[in-house]
């Protein structure tokens, strides 16, 4: 049920990427879908195609599993972490920081793969652009 | 001699932002640290949490920008996550720490108590110019205050450090507490543009550890 709710998902990303795109680059705000806290400023991220696994944002159920969440693909790309105008980090998991909204701390909104350098994704899917 | 003060400081790429601040979040359990680090500079009031999947790994830190006399100045904020609960703030959490909000809560005597054992703590495993303030937090209890204001303004008197009384529930002060750390961390590095006003020094507002020595670490 969950992998039919991505798909449909990514496929109505992949329909309004363009307008989401200047030179690659963010053309828009990214801004908290909840609570409308800016994230990062346009221009200040690259569009890149990865999967990445994140856990869902809402949990379904009291006794939904940890693990149990969707593969994404298109992500906003940041280098340094002081570029985002707010932003929070989780604890290390795995080798992982999720990445939450710093006012209302909805999330996982991206993450940073701690093996992968300083590279830190946020999902499209999981922002506003303003 | 080795000043972090000036170490932890990222100079502007792309004129994306000017300094960063490292601020950590000290105090007794239950008083309120989490609450008031993220209550801090935010532009709403929606805080009431989803149910999300990331509390339950917890928070390790959080950047807020803010913009203080023409300034892009990155907060990094930390908060303990509950280290205190076993007496290990650790030098580690400490390290680089610009500047320290310690929080008591005004309901609860035995964390206003600790303040002086907080105090001393953060003598031990801080900088020596580390920027201090002192937070009465859930100040919206007023019914089941134990702290009157002016104990908290005679121990942070006592201390050279400023002190607020804040709610992050009610969302009172909190920003204004961050923002006026922020300003006296700002205030300690030389102004480069005379648009601002010219590196000025406060009376009284010095902290006990005499941080103008920092200022012939730079260059």
């Amino acid at each position: 049920m969950a992998s039919e709710q991505s798909d449909c998902a990514a496929s109505s990303e992949a329909n309004d990427l363009s307008s989401l795109l200047e030179d690659g680059k963010n053309a828009k705000h990214l801004k908290c879908e909840r609570c409308g806290s800016t994230i990062l400023r346009k221009g200040d991220a690259v569009h890149v195609k990865k999967e990445i696994f994140l856990p869902h944002m809402k949990k379904k159920s009291e006794n939904q599993a940890p693990d149990d969440g969707e593969t994404l693909t298109d992500f906003w790309l940041v280098k340094d972490m002081f570029t985002f105008e707010n932003v929070g980090f989780s604890n290390t998991v795995e080798n992982k920081k999720f990445l939450i909204c710093a006012d209302c701390e909805v999330g996982p909104i991206g993450c940073q793969d701690l093996a992968d350098a300083i590279n830190l994704y946020v999902a499209l899917s999981r922002v506003k652009h303003e | 001699m080795p000043s972090t003060l000036i170490s932890s400081v990222s100079e502007a790429r792309d004129h994306v932002y000017d300094y960063v601040f490292k601020l950590i979040v000290i105090g007794d359990c239950y008083v309120g640290k989490s609450a008031v680090a993220s209550t801090c500079c935010s532009n709403n009031n929606q805080k009431s949490r989803w149910e999300v999947y990331v509390p339950t790994i917890g928070i390790d830190f959080k950047i807020k920008t803010v913009e203080l006399q023409g300034k892009k100045i990155k907060l990094q904020i930390w908060d303990t996550a509950g280290q205190e609960r076993f007496h290990t703030i650790t030098t580690s959490y400490y390290r680089g720490a610009m500047g320290i909000m310690l929080v008591y809560d005004i309901t609860q005597e035995k964390t206003f108590e600790n303040i002086a054992k907080w105090l001393r703590n953060i003598q031990e495993h801080a900088n020596e110019d580390v920027e201090k303030m002192l937070l009465g937090n859930k100040c919206d209890m007023e019914d089941k205050r134990m702290i009157s204001k002016e104990r908290g303004e005679t121990i942070a008197k006592e201390n050279g450090i400023k002190f607020m009384e804040t709610s992050a529930k009610s969302n009172i002060n909190v920003e204004t507490a961050f923002m006026t750390l922020a300003e006296d961390i700002l205030k300690k590095y030389p102004q480069k543009d005379a648009s601002s006003s010219p590196g000025s020094i406060k009376p009284g507002e010095k902290d006990p550890g005499g941080g103008s020595g920092s200022k012939g670490c730079c260059s």
